[in-house]
């Protein structure tokens, strides 16, 4: 772990520096309390021993500045003083540091402490790791591991902000598995969901890096396309159908024939485009699809049916 | 305090303490020492220009300064008469001070011949 000392003092910091190293931290040093900030404000050290003496900014000072930071990860501050009296200790954890030394160091204590603080780092750590675990759970479908409607909703209002601010088209198709009610009766639930779970991967593999989809409820899923134009989405929507009606599926009941019907349209169709009004006019488009016989793709604003599988 | 009955029993190294501290590293306090003499020597000239212009802030802040390197090392004659700086920069008595810049210069040479029969690579704790 990385940690830095702040000491003006050199034979302190020497001697802080060697027992840091053997004890396996890897150290960074500052002479003035500037420096210390200047290492400590971006958030990589998590770890700091700040000399309360120093000239210029004084640790206390910096050890106010870190804990007025918001957004980053905490960092285990040890205060290092001469001041020993209790006034003193006080002053010097009210500033915000979570452990306090009088100098000169006993440094079988200091090993004690810093491994302390080191568990508190590693909880925090965890903590935040299982945090973003469940983040990322509660955006995601359950199913298919695809952005759940709220994120993916979410996205698409970013994505035409931003396309907005960069005078870019956004589009999106919105696609359904045909006959999806069928087969989940004929050939039960379970094949229901690996139809819609490798249907999923399908579209997936035929995705830019940029562009995203979410499942929109029930077998419809939504694909976002960031600074695509109309004139893309046929292209693209047809690469989609296709390379689901390719071939069937594999189940454990034997290859299931399974096809796509997919809609799109595009910010470009609209004076005032809105999140809202896309998956409106999407649906819409695949509303036609369907009633234009499945496995086909029709784009809001393009007269035509394209490319009937 | 005066300046004749100062820590005169006292060695002024504690040797045990000061190994203690570097996990008994002979090697590596003959190193600090020498980092010690140089900041020393740097420091003390602060120190008498300091007391000439009766700049008590830099004179306390200076004291302070050498109290925890002597500190560090277990300089104890050393300490003790940073530590009478220190307050006399503090108490901005600028005799006390005089005298405390005398103490830090005798007390290095009482060091440095005492370190001359006594190395650190010939300790062992």
């Amino acid at each position: 772990m990385r940690i830095l000392i702040a000491e003006d003092d050199l034979i302190s910091s020497r001697i802080l520096e060697k027992h840091l190293g053997t004890w396996g931290f890897d150290v960074v040093l500052a002479r003035t309390g500037e420096q210390a900030w200047e290492a400590l404000k971006d958030g990589g050290l998590r770890m700091a021993i700040l000399d309360w003496m120093m000239p210029g900014m004084d640790g206390v000072e910096v050890c106010q500045k870190i804990r007025r930071r918001k957004k980053y990860k905490y960092t285990y501050i040890i205060l290092l003083s001469a001041k020993d009296r209790k006034q003193d200790i006080v002053a010097g954890l009210s500033s915000g540091a979570d452990d306090y030394m009088a100098k000169p160091v006993n440094f079988l204590e200091l090993r004690a402490r810093l491994q302390t603080g080191r568990r508190i780092v590693e909880l925090e750590d965890k903590l935040l790791a299982i945090q973003n675990q469940l983040k990322d759970i509660a955006s995601r479908d359950s199913l298919t591991k695809l952005w759940n409607r709220a994120e993916i909703t979410k996205f698409l209002k970013e994505e035409m902000s931003r396309g907005q601010r960069e005078q870019k088209p956004t589009s999106v198709i919105m696609v359904d598995i045909d006959h999806f009610k069928k087969i989940n009766d004929f050939y039960g639930h379970d094949v229901g969901d690996q139809a819609l779970l490798q249907v999923a991967a399908r579209l997936k593999k035929k995705l830019r890096q940029s562009d995203k989809i979410g499942r929109y409820g029930g077998d419809e899923m939504i694909i976002i396309l960031p600074s695509c134009s109309l004139a893309e989405i046929p292209k693209i929507a047809e690469r989609l159908r296709a390379s689901v009606a390719r071939r069937g599926i594999a189940t454990e009941l034997g290859s299931v024939p399974v096809s796509i019907s997919a809609g799109g349209t595009s910010s470009e169709n609209f004076s005032i485009p809105t999140a809202d009004r896309l998956i409106k006019a999407s649906d819409e488009a695949l509303l036609k699809a369907k009633k234009r016989g499945r496995n086909c793709v029709v784009v809001d604003g393009l007269a035509e049916v394209i490319n009937k599988g | 305090m005066n300046d004749s009955n100062h820590a005169s029993n006292n060695l002024p190294i504690d040797y045990a303490e000061g190994l203690e501290r570097i996990g008994g590293d002979v090697d590596f306090l003959g190193e600090l020492l020498k980092i010690y003499f140089e900041e020393f020597a740097e420091k003390l000239k602060l120190i008498q220009e300091a007391v000439e212009r009766s700049d008590f802030i830099s004179i306390r802040e200076l004291g302070h300064s050498l109290k925890g390197a002597s500190a560090n090392l277990s300089l104890v004659s050393l300490r003790k008469a940073s530590l009478f700086l220190e307050t006399a920069g503090r108490e901005e008595r600028l005799n006390n001070a005089q005298t405390a810049s005398r103490r830090l210069d005798t007390e290095m040479q009482r060091l440095k011949d005492y370190l001359e029969n006594n190395p650190p690579d010939r300790q062992t704790i």
